[in-house]
């Protein structure tokens, strides 16, 4: 069974057609890279996965969105429970002003669990998969907001992993941090595919090419290619996709 | 070239000479109320019920009164405010109710403050039958300091990051967690600050309590609800301007205002204190 099936999307922001036609399907632990210039609508698609666009007003879809077999937009799905299976990180860390322990458990919270024992296993297990534990180990009763900028990231990874999500959608999760935070986002992705269905959003080329199997560009609310991503990157079929990740454009 | 810099002088002066004189202005208010009300405070002033037609005796009475009608209105315009700004802030952000209500806001904090007290007198005190009582007057004082309080919560949670929100809601949070646990904490010192400010409003209004609750002379404290207080604003200007004996009583007024001003100070310089304490703690836990 396919982790995620679109199937004829449509999205609109009021008159603006933003997404048209989108079909695209997502083995289970694959890493699929959405690339193209900005405001080609691959934030917009990462954001139907989770239902995010439902809190912006005058949005309209048309299509269908399966993750595992189940439309996600069929009536009576309860987003909350939705969000539970696909997490997301965002473009900017955006950890809680709460210590980093009960940022990381802040998710089994809100979802009914009050074990203490598990939570704190389960918090701890989530900090170490997201590479952070080294650094945090000794100070998990601080503030999350006394962290770098990379560590909050890593953090906010920690805090998605804790509610055992399928799927992990990054909004650009790399684009605000330094070289080597960035590089430690990459490792981790790579690691983290061995659990999860992940989808990342980049204008960075070579993350895309470093991190992704597959890499799907997107244009002006088209899918234009969709494919492996050694064959995106080397002998693209289309040539917008060559202009674009040759940089002649974009 | 030798313009240009002259006129850069000149508005640098200006601009440093009008902000220079907001102080003074308040130094001199401050000055003028201390330096002739200070003689008249002492334990007996502050603890006692007026006497000799108000021109000895304390203003006890009117302390405790200003407080009741403080924690009264507060109790009447914080849920109903802080309600209503969440509601308007998280809930409605972009409908048509929502800026139809914040319109009638802002026309109701421009609404003078002596209709409020007719209006509470007609309301309250006659066709709800509270009569002149500290009930009314809370109701009337409330009503007063809620476009003041609704605003504050909707400012304050307008400057939280919708990332927050979005952070919380991609967790499996629903809106009331996520406003629960996540938005109105971070708004909290903010919150607070503005409630405390509107406090200090409601302390120093006297139309609005004219009608409603405010006694004449009455040196004994209330009982209940039911039963009228006074409250200092209206004492400092009933002994200012209808006591027995004007002149005698004329340092009790000043003694009156001195009270009055330290207790909205210190009422603001509390809410910088929470503010700050609570700012700490957010970041912290």
């Amino acid at each position: 069974m396919l982790t995620i099936d679109a199937k004829n999307v449509d999205f609109y922001y009021s008159e603006f057609h933003a997404l048209k036609n989108i079909n695209l399907e997502v083995e289970k632990n694959k890493v699929v890279a959405l690339i193209g210039p900005s405001g080609c609508g691959k934030s917009t698609f990462l954001r139907l996965l989770n239902r995010m666009n439902d809190l912006i007003d005058g949005t309209r879809m048309t299509g269908s969105v399966l993750i595992e077999g189940k439309d996600i937009y069929a009536p009576g799905i309860r987003v909350d429970e939705l969000r539970k299976e696909v997490g997301m990180v965002f473009q900017k860390p955006n950890p809680f002003p709460k210590s980093i322990f009960e940022n990381v458990a802040y998710g089994l919270r809100v979802n009914g669990i009050s074990d203490k024992n598990f939570i704190e296993e389960r918090v701890v297990q989530s900090i170490k998969s997201a590479a952070l534990w080294d650094e945090v180990k000794d100070k998990l009763n601080k503030s999350a907001f006394a962290l770098s900028g990379g560590q909050q990231q890593r953090l906010c990874i920690a805090r998605t992993l804790a509610i055992s999500p399928k799927v992990v959608l990054m909004d650009e999760p790399a684009s605000a941090l330094d070289p080597i935070s960035t590089a430690k986002i990459e490792e981790l992705i790579y690691e983290l595919k061995k659990d999860y269905t992940i989808m990342i959003v980049t204008h960075n080329m070579q993350q895309a090419s470093r991190v992704s199997d597959k890499t799907a560009y997107f244009y002006l609310g088209e899918m234009i290619e969709y494919d492996d991503t050694i064959k995106i990157f080397t002998n693209p079929k289309e040539l917008s996709t060559q202009n674009y990740i040759t940089g002649r454009f974009g | 070239m030798q313009s240009k810099r002259i006129s850069q002088a000149i508005a640098f002066t200006l601009f440093k000479l009008m902000s220079y004189a907001v102080i003074v202005i308040l130094v001199l208010i401050l000055g003028f109320i201390i330096s002739r009300g200070i003689g008249v405070i002492n334990w007996e002033f502050l603890t006692a019920a007026p006497e000799e037609g108000m021109t000895k005796g304390g203003i006890f009475p009117a302390i405790v009164g200003t407080f009741y009608l403080i924690i009264g209105s507060s109790l009447f315009s914080f849920p109903i405010g802080i309600m209503s700004g969440i509601y308007m802030n998280e809930y409605a952000t972009d409908n048509k109710l929502a800026s139809f209500i914040r319109i009638m806001t802002n026309n109701l904090s421009g609404v003078p403050s002596v209709v409020f007290g007719l209006f509470g007198m007609a309301l309250f005190v006659n066709t709800l039958g509270f009569g002149d009582s500290i009930l009314a007057g809370s109701l009337t004082l409330g009503l007063l300091s809620l476009p003041l309080v609704i605003r504050t919560t909707e400012e304050s949670l307008k400057a939280i990051d919708n990332s927050f929100r979005e952070g919380s809601l991609a967790l499996g949070a629903t809106k009331l967690q996520t406003i629960q646990k996540v938005v109105l904490p971070m708004a909290f010192p903010n919150i607070i600050t503005g409630l405390i400010l509107s406090i200090g409003r409601v302390s120093g209004e006297t139309a609005p309590i004219l009608f409603t609750v405010a006694a004449y002379f009455l040196p004994k404290l209330p009982n209940s609800i039911f039963d009228q207080v006074m409250a200092l604003p209206y004492h400092l200007y009933v002994i200012s301007t209808s006591g027995t004996d004007i002149e005698s009583s004329r340092a009790m007024a000043y003694g009156t205002a001195f009270v009055l001003i330290s207790i909205i100070l210190i009422i603001n310089i509390l809410a910088s204190v929470l503010r700050n304490y609570f700012a700490k703690k957010v970041k912290m836990n």
